[in-house]
């Protein structure tokens, strides 16, 4: 069905209502709220200019966005990685591997993040991923290899505790794209099954070649959204000093008090990693439709 | 008819049974032998267990109790012996089951390289071959679904006939197509029975079963009824329940 594109006179009197409310909020900002404005102060903030090494910076506010985007980019790939793993587990004719599959979903989906969070960094970062050393090893490393490290994952020193934020939101998201992995498979008509299995081909051949192909096909707009999800779950790493957008947010926030200026630039960056999203899941959507037309 | 020169036994079947988990019994004490190059018509009401019988051939439902044997090869526990016989049966369903990911021409090439590890060249060759055997060859690039069911089962076949089956299996082959597409498929398969395919038809089409077959099978409730060539059979039933079934059909 084709939606109406023209206005009614209802949009028009909604929007301009909507007009109203925010010449409202903009009138209480100037007139109600004795607030020190300095746009002027934000651009620094971003990039700025390094007079001592006479070149331009990333300022504070966009080393925090690189993290975010680490962080979203790692994560969206190992989440994937965990998701169809324990999706085909959830799956399989094998009891225990039902189970796990389905434990594992479980604790994730009925815990809040920021509980795992915590569990993860001081369990598992601490526990597990101190003993291994991985920044003591990235500190003998040569300083071409230390700057490839710090541009893929993080600064010699901080690549613990960014591997243990990376490590939970994998875990974490994982939990959902498992689910989403599962209702892609059980979707496929059982009459595939059937056929590739008459076929003579094993379970392995009929996975890689029949099913799997067919059911990321299907779940590419779930999966996107997924995706968008775990970009805007990115920020709760906050909590545990990784400085990513948000952490940056709230330290620039606390020294510099710009508070309504610094929250629009945030907005407006992570509104550039998640809009390119939406947009691919409208595209994949309507693709989607007119291919199972 | 021409006479047909039958071999020796291909498929033993003795005495098995298969209940579903809801209690249904879909087989009952079901035995039968079929020869090599025997055309086979199973008929009989729908809920039978015609198909449920053809499907127990190549493993996708399990029996509870009785014996398959494929060419000498038991169809057990053993799951290099249920690969095995599946890869010499061809099956092709009611509703074609194509995989629509792929185009015509990979449908049928797919099992070819992954089962018989036949290269690309080969694969691609025997696939055209077949696919112009059953008349699809100037649509090898397109997807199933810019087929007619007609055709769509016709490359269900040519994908079955690719990996060169010992037997072939149609379940219900023609049920779900439009009238006039029947005729295009059941050709395709009195090709096949006339090049000497052991077949094994489960069928509603009586007309296609007197004219092809060379033993009908009129299954009801789990059991075989009747058997006997299509004359004895369509001419003279013996069975009370088969002159019933037949003169409701026919």
């Amino acid at each position: 069905m084709r939606k109406k594109s023209s206005l009614t006179l209802t949009d028009l009197l909604i929007g301009s209502f909507l007009l109203l409310v925010c010449l409202f909020f903009v009138y209480r900002i100037k007139v109600g709220l004795n607030y020190n404005w300095a746009w002027d102060s934000i651009p620094q903030f971003i990039f700025r200019f390094d007079k001592e090494n006479n070149e331009w910076v990333s300022g504070i506010l966009m080393t925090g966005f690189y993290t975010t985007i680490r962080l979203s980019f790692w994560g969206i790939i190992l989440a994937t990685v965990f998701g169809v793993i324990s999706g085909i587990a959830k799956t399989s004719s094998i009891l225990f591997l039902r189970w796990l599959a389905t434990t594992y979903v479980e604790t994730m989906r009925n815990l809040p993040p920021l509980v795992i969070i915590f569990i993860a960094y001081f369990f598992v970062g601490d526990q597990l991923l101190s003993p291994l050393g991985i920044d003591d090893w990235a500190e003998t490393l040569s300083p071409a290899s230390q700057n490839i490290l710090s541009i893929l994952f993080a600064k010699p020193g901080y690549l613990t505790s960014f591997f243990a934020a990376l490590m939970t939101l994998a875990i974490f998201e994982g939990a959902y794209i498992t689910e989403i992995v599962r209702a892609g498979i059980e979707s496929i008509d059982k009459g595939q099954w059937e056929a590739s299995h008459a076929l003579g081909l094993t379970w392995y051949q009929q996975m890689r070649h029949i099913i799997l192909p067919q059911t990321f096909q299907r779940i590419m707009p779930p999966m996107a959204g997924q995706f968008i999800s775990l970009i805007k779950d990115s920020s709760i790493v906050s909590v545990i000093s990784i400085q990513e957008l948000c952490f940056q947010g709230i330290e620039l926030m606390t020294s510099t008090l710009h508070t309504i200026e610094i929250w629009t630039v945030v907005t407006l960056m992570y509104l550039t990693l998640t809009l390119p999203c939406s947009l691919l899941v409208e595209k994949l959507e309507t693709r989607l439709n007119l291919s199972l037309r | 008819m021409t006479e047909k020169k039958f071999g020796d036994y291909i498929i033993n079947v003795d005495n098995i049974c298969k209940t579903f988990p809801n209690g249904v019994k879909a087989l009952c004490n079901f035995s039968t032998n079929i020869r090599r190059a025997e055309v086979v018509v199973v008929i009989g009401p729908s809920g039978s267990g015609k198909s449920t019988f053809l499907r127990c051939l190549n493993g996708l439902e399990e029996i509870d109790s009785g014996s398959i044997i494929f060419d000498g090869i038991p169809l057990d526990d053993d799951k290099k012996n249920r690969l095995k016989i599946r890869r010499e049966m061809g099956m092709v369903f009611q509703s074609f089951n194509l995989f629509p990911h792929m185009t015509v021409l990979e449908n049928v090439t797919l099992a070819q390289q992954l089962v018989r590890k036949s290269s690309a060249s080969v694969a691609k060759s025997v696939s055209m071959e077949l696919l112009e055997k059953v008349g699809i060859q100037d649509k090898v690039a397109s997807y199933p679904a810019q087929l007619s069911g007609g055709q769509q089962q016709r490359v269900a076949i040519a994908r079955a006939l690719a990996l060169k089956p010992k037997v072939m299996l149609f379940d219900e082959a023609t049920s779900a197509l439009d009238p006039e597409m029947i005729g295009e498929v059941l050709d395709v398969m009195k090709t096949l029975a006339n090049e000497g395919m052991t077949m094994i038809c489960v069928t509603h089409e009586l007309g296609f079963a007197r004219e092809v077959s060379d033993w009908v099978i009129f299954m009801d409730e789990g059991r075989i009824i009747e058997g006997g060539t299509a004359e004895e059979f369509f001419s003279a039933p013996k069975e009370e329940r088969t002159k019933g079934f037949l003169n409701q059909i026919l």
